[in-house]
């Protein structure tokens, strides 16, 4: 069984230096855990970034070189067809950079193969390959899909190794040519990468770990309330009341 | 052929057969990588190191002290004037056979405190099995001997003399058998440990404190198998007399961490034979089950190995051990050098220190936070960039703590006394990246040799007198590691610039009426730079009731933060910071000084009956401005 990692030209968000995205390294675990033949492919003109990968587990790395701007599909599709891999694993979203989360899809498409977004486990028996989907809230899905096929990683999917100079050191690249693809300047926004902020109750400043603990443990969320088996206008009811102790609805007219 | 002169020749007998069983260990230590070792100086060094460095840690327990100076003062000196009386013009000498008897009359004294330290009850920390024999065995020989040196010189007629050959003998043979693996392997392993120590500059009165960098060009990073090890090393394992001190000393192994510094010698110093003997002193708190295989070329770490990695990665990087061990045994040293393997070549490390690693390297910042929001926390304080000024006197080093809301606050307190005292002060801002500490500590020497390097560079380009900083492991970095890879800097902590401020009056302070305090040593200040005695001056200067902890100084107690421990979270039956909280409870102070990010959020983690803890700058700046006139112009 051989599994292929597509990799991308990943930047640190907040330093904006050249590193592996996050669950690409968490798909380099994943594929790991089922075969040794793991290596990983990056098409574009500087693999700085993808080089990063070989420290946290991956012991081949094939580049395709590409100038700026072209479009790595081809490369990647022709590199696909003939390393002739049973999988194919990509990292699930943009993490930086010119990234738009597409390519799977993309590739998916142009390979004919079926694509699992969002996994988080995966297992293989008898070519056919046993996916665990994240869903929002913490469900689960469970996918079987005959290889070859294409997956895309989830965040919380197992951790990824911490970098080892020496596996660094001792993979290896494989230079070549990619396929030139040139493409008109797609109108691309960027911004800066903000994380969300999460909300917690402070302590005043200047107050001890303790206190500083308390206030972010006790008041987490706005709270809330249960009800079983409520009659509809119960329900509705406190709905109505809900929204307007948000201040999402008007206060109940006829009321001070 | 008398008892007397029988005896000489036993112990001739018994010489050689030492020789033997010399050369015999010495070989074993064979299959470890070449170390340069300066001989003849480390040969001619021997009584000196012995005399001045060993005794200072032996001397701080009275009793075992005593015991070994009569012990083996009276083995060596008895054992000597025997032989001589094989030398014809002395043979038969009545004078040289009653300075024997006095020689072995002290050395039955020193063996009998052996004894009376091991029975009836053997304390824990002290092990058993064939260390628990070897008082006998002592007594024996020592015993024997003055019956056949008091039947040489009384004339004593009868079996005595004869009788005391035969358990001389006895004793003496059940000696040399328990050189190569059994408690007298410390005597001449000792001697030669001295003599090739790994860090000689230890006895030069060199700190010596600073990791030696991994050579990063080798085809095995760090130590897997006990051959990665140089041979002195290996030598040095097998020094260890298993006093256990270091045991008591280690703060993983006082919170119940599966980490005894003991064994954990011992473990190593079997790791490299076939067959070693079975260990007899406590072992690992919550021992996590491993093979227990051991050799040359099998690794040393694993489930399936010797050492459990739980074990490696309890440890704080105190030092505590290597202070209190009087073999000179350099524990900190090999338990990093097995982490660089597990971290450069496996990657694998706790699940904890995977992120902190990753930032290091990817984002120069183990938090993963943008350098220059390094500064955030002096918000309205006048913190000039030396960017911007090109030079200044004294270069404030933030460090991680600054990102945290609490050491936020001792730098804000530091910042205000620099700009109270009149110091010319700049930071590096934005240009600061983490000073490698935690990456070095965990074994990533890759990511430590990139951070010194940019930091080095960076430093190049400005001009300043001596860089401050509150952090003490930022402090041990940048002061002893940097010279490795070509930073020389004076570096000085917050501590003894204040003191200096306050000393020459650019601080003017008054007495804080705050109750009793205790001081809390930080390991990286204290034992790592001997650093003790500055900030006590300034805390005094505060007028204050100063009172000690049982464990201060050089040998204080760790808080638990250090070496990448509170990342690591190995878990234990308690938490360190609050065994020393207590400690510091137990003198009755309400406040805890400290000098140190880690030691405050670790000592302000601890819940329930706890004294405050302040950093020695918050006192200051209190004492300042209880100094300065209300309303009056500052
Ligand atoms: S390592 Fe040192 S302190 Fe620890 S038991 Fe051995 S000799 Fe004693
Ligand atoms: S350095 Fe400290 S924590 Fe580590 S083994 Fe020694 S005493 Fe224990």
């Amino acid at each position: 069984m051989k599994a292929l990692v597509l990799l991308s030209d990943g930047r640190h968000p907040v330093s904006g230096r050249p590193a592996p995205a996050g669950t690409e390294l968490q798909a380099i675990a994943l594929a790991r855990g089922l075969t040794e033949e793991v290596a990983g492919l990056y098409a574009g003109p500087d693999a700085a970034a993808a080089r990063t990968a070989l420290g946290h587990g991956l012991a081949r790395l094939e580049h395709r070189r590409l100038p700026e701007g072209d479009d790595p599909l081809p490369s990647l599709a022709a590199a696909i067809a003939a390393a002739a891999p049973d999988l194919v694993l990509a990292g699930r979203r943009a993490g930086a950079g010119a990234q738009t989360g597409l390519v799977p899809y993309q590739l998916a498409e142009a390979l004919g193969w079926p694509l699992v977004p969002d996994v988080v486990a995966l297992t293989v028996a008898d070519g056919v390959l046993e996916a665990v989907q994240a869903l929002p809230k913490g469900a689960r899905r469970r996918w079987r899909v005959k290889l070859p096929a294409l997956v895309t990683v989830h965040p919380a999917a197992p951790v990824a190794a911490s970098f080892a100079i020496g596996m660094a050191r001792s993979g290896h690249v494989e230079d070549a040519p990619g396929i030139d693809a040139p493409q008109d300047g797609t109108a691309l926004e960027e911004r800066p990468y903000r994380p969300r902020p999460r909300l917690i109750a402070s302590a005043a400043a200047g107050a001890s770990a303790a206190e500083r603990l308390k206030a972010a443990t006790q008041s987490a969320g706005p709270g809330g309330r249960v009800m079983v088996d409520p009659t509809p206008e119960e329900a509705a009811r406190a709905i109505l009341e809900h929204l307007r102790a948000l201040g999402v609805l008007k206060p109940a007219p006829g009321r001070d | 052929m008398n008892a007397a002169s029988a005896l000489s020749l036993v112990i001739v007998a018994l010489a050689i057969l030492l020789a033997v069983e010399a050369v015999r260990v010495a070989r074993r230590w064979h299959v470890g990588r070449p170390a340069s070792v300066d001989w003849w100086a480390g040969l001619a060094a021997i009584p000196k190191r012995y005399l001045v460095d060993v005794h200072h840690v032996v001397a701080r327990d009275p009793y075992a002290a005593r015991m070994h100076a009569l012990a083996a003062g009276g083995l060596l000196a008895g054992s000597a004037l025997a032989v001589l009386g094989l030398v014809p013009p002395l043979a038969g000498s009545r004078w040289l056979w009653a300075l024997a008897a006095i020689a072995f009359l002290v050395a039955l004294a020193g063996g009998g405190m052996v004894g009376r330290r091991r029975y009836p009850t053997r304390p824990a920390r002290l092990s058993g099995g064939a260390f628990q024999r070897l008082p006998l065995l002592l007594v024996g020989y020592f015993g024997g001997a003055l019956l056949v040196a008091l039947d040489a010189v009384l004339d004593l007629t009868g079996p005595l003399g004869w009788l005391g050959l035969v358990v001389a003998s006895l004793g003496g043979f059940g000696l040399v058998r328990l050189l190569a693996d059994g408690p007298m392997r410390h005597a001449f392993a000792g001697a030669l440990h001295l003599a090739a120590h790994p860090r000689p500059g230890r006895f030069e009165g060199e700190r010596a404190t600073a990791l030696i960098p991994a050579d990063l060009d080798a085809p095995r990073l760090g130590v897997a198998v006990p051959a990665d090890f140089a041979w002195n090393r290996l030598l040095g394992f097998d020094a260890c007399i298993q006093c256990g001190r270091c045991e008591v000393a280690c703060p993983a192994f006082a919170a119940g961490q599966p980490l005894n510094p003991k064994r954990l010698i011992q473990d190593l110093a079997g790791s490299f034979k076939d067959a070693p003997p079975a260990y007899r002193g406590s072992d690992y708190p919550q021992a996590r089950p491993v093979a227990g295989v051991s050799g040359p070329e099998r690794p040393i770490v694993g489930a399936g190995a010797l050492i459990h990695p739980d074990t490696i990665w309890s440890c704080t990087t105190c030092r505590a051990c290597v202070e209190e061990c009087p073999m000179m045994i350099e524990h900190v040293d090999a338990i990093v050098d097995l982490r660089r393997f597990q971290t450069m070549e496996l990657a694998a490390v706790p699940a904890g220190a995977i992120a902190p690693l990753s930032e290091s390297r990817y984002a120069e910042e183990p938090g993963g936070r943008a350098l220059a929001a390094r500064t955030d926390f002096a918000a309205g304080l006048p913190l000039p960039l030396i960017a911007e000024k090109g030079s200044c006197d004294v270069l404030l080093w933030l460090g991680s703590g600054a990102y945290e809301l609490r050491h936020g606050r001792t730098l804000r307190a530091l910042v205000e006394l620099l700009r109270r005292a009149g110091i010319d002060y700049a930071v590096l801002g934005p240009e600061e990246r983490d000073c490698g500490d935690l990456a070095r500590r965990l074994g990533d020497e890759a990511t430590f040799a990139d951070l010194a390097r940019a930091n080095i560079a960076t430093l190049g380009r400005y001009r300043f007198n001596r860089i401050l900083t509150a952090d003490p492991h930022a402090l041990h970095v940048l002061r002893n590691e940097y010279p490795a890879f070509g930073g020389h800097y004076e570096v000085v902590h917050h501590s003894a610039l204040l003191d200096e401020l306050a000393a020459d009056g650019r601080l003017a302070l008054a007495a804080a009426p705050d109750g009793r305090l205790t001081y809390h040593d930080p390991c990286y200040l204290g034992r790592y730079n001997g650093e003790t005695d500055a900030p006590r001056r300034l805390l005094d200067r505060l007028g204050l009731e100063r009172v000690e902890m049982e464990r201060h100084g050089k040998r204080s107690m760790c808080c638990g933060g250090g070496g990448g421990a509170p990342v690591s979270d190995i878990a234990g039956e308690r938490r360190i910071p609050d065994i020393r909280m207590a400690q510091a409870r137990a003198t009755g102070a309400k406040t805890v000084a400290v000098a140190c990010p880690q030691c405050a959020a670790m000592l302000e983690g601890v819940t329930g009956d706890v004294a405050e803890v302040r950093d020695l700058a918050e006192l200051v700046l209190a004492a300042v401005e209880a100094a300065v006139p209300q309303g009056a112009p500052r």
